[in-house]
């Protein structure tokens, strides 16, 4: 079969290559360039935390979050062979924590994610002492007197992601047109500069892009990448506060993902100074080390949302649409792509 | 339970927040399981003057409620009447929620800073809404400058205490009996809004409490039911407490002495 997807995010460039690696002939469209910079999968942790995020979010993300969690492992097998790249994907859990004044955040994150979880997933969610954190964590030794932990959860390099799936795709001869955006879609043509194009099948896969067609925002997140030589750390750490959730994420030597505030603006300009003492202040009361960490980058993007903060997986007119990830883009990934391929391949 | 607002006529006393909410359907959901007329919306952070929250804020329009825009994150006088004014051009309102911070870990207001701010507001003709704390010497100030309305803090915004100084609050309304007063911060659980509803406050404002419970719809309902359960009290007039029990008939054979 004949594909054209637009967007070639973490979404587009998942399908295409699931697609791709099933004997599709796949086109793949997107405004930007190969690297995927205006993605906002590329400005994320990329964490796969389907127990923390179900403290601020639906059931239903926990549900696709589960899937995505047992599809990860195969799938990284896989595209690892079909790239020929390695993909740092680590399954140790996750810790949050509070200092002490904001220990009530803590408890109320605690209380948020009991009320919501099912019972038999209860047993995954640890409530840490001092002495617990100090030896999952021993860079934090000393430091927090309570913590939870989530020993289910995960985490994957985005970036080597996103490096991966561009060399898969490239392998498996997928027909990419970068710096190609797409204007409009309908029942098997997409409309390019070049006009329309005819497919078998179009996926419309384009975040905050696909704003004519669904009623999708974007959602402001910024982002701060350092190396931090004097720190380790083994598993992404929460510190909970009442006006912020931020999280440090540990990669490979060192380098750390802070991230992320979250603002209901569309606006894409640079960091602004207020985010960022937020994070370097979060980042530093977690351990004096990052102190005298560089900073390699500092990223903003939009989330794309829509109003119910939930995906969205279906047909719309004819074209098979995927969007509204919002902060949970790597955690759904997988299970809205598995279903998206599910609801074409079995049209009843 | 109607009353009368820069000239508009409102059915309730419940005024909502419109941030912290788990998704913008859980705001419109929780607003209108609350039956609030009156909805709070921010700017700072969004980047207003490149509309970078339009489509969030059309979402809050979506709600039907009147706006009130408010000065969140504002340190001095000056951050908050910049802000005002851009709110006036972006919403096409007069309402203000005036809020000038003096700390930033309890986001204490800061009183100079507010006086200073409200007078000039109110010269401008805005409707302005003074977040402030308990202090009857600052709420009297307030009044006499003009405000539309005076929003002493129930306890420090965020903490769910409930009314932490209940003497200070009764002050306010005893010595302002015409101004209109909003209880807004630091209420936890229904029973808090019924409790400031019974002093005869005018209305309350609520955020957190609603859109961070479990359940953001159900709790905006129980505090309606609070808040309206509450003003009913105060209008109908309550009996006195008393320290010991007085039964509401006479106890016919009991020596007058022995009746207390």
């Amino acid at each position: 079969m004949r594909i054209g997807i637009a967007g070639a995010g973490l979404v587009g460039r998942l399908l295409a290559w699931r697609l791709a690696r099933a004997g599709h002939s796949v086109s793949l469209f997107d405004a930007d360039s190969k690297t995927g910079e205006q993605a906002a999968g590329t400005t994320a942790a990329a964490m796969i935390s389907p127990f923390a995020e179900l403290a601020v979010s639906e059931p239903e993300v926990f549900r696709l979050g589960m899937i995505s969690l047992a599809t990860y492992p195969q799938w990284m097998a896989e595209l690892e062979h079909d790239s020929g790249c390695s993909v740092m994907y680590r399954h140790n859990g996750s810790l949050a924590v509070a200092h002490a004044p904001d220990v009530s955040s803590l408890r109320h994150f605690q209380d948020l994610l009991l009320h919501r979880l099912p019972a038999e997933h209860a047993q995954a969610v640890q409530v840490l002492s001092g002495a617990d954190i100090d030896a999952y964590e021993p860079a934090l030794a000393g430091r927090f007197r309570q913590g939870v932990l989530l020993a289910e959860e995960a985490q994957v390099d985005n970036a080597e992601l996103f490096m991966a799936l561009q060399a898969a795709l490239t392998r498996l001869g997928v027909v990419w047109h970068e710096q190609t955006p797409v204007f409009s879609l309908q029942e098997q043509r997409l409309q390019t500069a070049a006009g329309w194009l005819h497919f078998d099948l179009v996926v419309d896969a384009r975040g905050v892009g696909a704003k004519q067609h669904l009623q999708v925002r974007g959602v402001r997140g910024e982002v701060l990448t350092v190396d931090a030589p004097e720190v380790t750390l083994q598993r992404p750490v929460r510190l909970m506060h009442p006006r912020y959730m931020l999280y440090v994420v540990p990669r490979a030597n060192h380098r750390f993902i802070i991230g992320a505030t979250e603002l209901e603006s569309e606006d894409k300009s640079s960091v602004t100074v207020r985010s960022a003492l937020e994070l370097l202040s979060a980042l530093y009361s977690l351990h004096s080390g990052f102190a005298e960490a560089n900073i390699v980058k500092w990223s903003v993007n939009l989330r794309p949302a829509l109003p119910d903060n939930l995906p969205f997986v279906g047909w719309k007119e004819g074209v098979l649409t995927i969007n509204g990830l919002y902060r949970h883009g790597y955690l759904l990934a997988p299970a809205c792509v598995l279903r998206a391929l599910n609801l074409w391949e079995n049209p009843s | 339970m109607s009353y009368v607002l820069d000239g508009k006529t409102f059915n309730s006393r419940f005024f909502i927040g419109s941030s912290l909410y788990p998704s913008p359907q859980h705001l419109q959901d929780s607003v209108k399981a609350s039956g609030a007329q009156v909805i709070t919306v921010g700017l700072r952070r969004l980047n207003p003057q490149a509309g970078g929250g339009n489509a969030y804020w059309s979402m809050i329009q979506d709600t039907g409620c009147q706006l009130l825009p408010n000065t969140a994150g504002c340190y001095t006088a000056q951050e908050a009447i910049a802000t005002a004014q851009m709110a006036r051009e972006i919403f096409g309102t007069d309402w203000i929620k005036l809020e000038t911070l003096g700390d930033d870990y309890n986001l204490q207001p800061n009183p100079f800073e507010l006086l200073k701010a409200a007078e000039v507001l109110v010269k401008e003709g805005f409707k302005v809404f003074a977040y402030t704390t308990d202090d009857l010497v600052l709420a009297l100030k307030l009044y006499d400058l003009g405000v539309t309305a005076i929003m002493p803090w129930a306890a420090p915004i965020g903490t769910a205490l409930g009314p932490i100084n209940l003497y200070a609050l009764e002050a306010i309304r005893v010595r302002l009996p015409d101004a209109f007063l909003v209880v807004d911060a630091g209420l936890g659980v229904p029973s808090h809004a019924a409790k400031v509803m019974e002093l005869g406050y005018d209305a309350c404002l609520l955020n957190s409490a609603v859109a961070q419970a479990a359940d953001p719809v159900k709790m905006a309902k129980a505090f309606a039911s609070a808040i309206e359960a509450g003003r009913w009290c105060y209008e109908a007039g309550p009996i006195p407490s008393r320290p010991t029990a007085q039964a509401s008939t006479p106890t016919l054979g009991t020596p007058f002495w022995h009746q207390a």
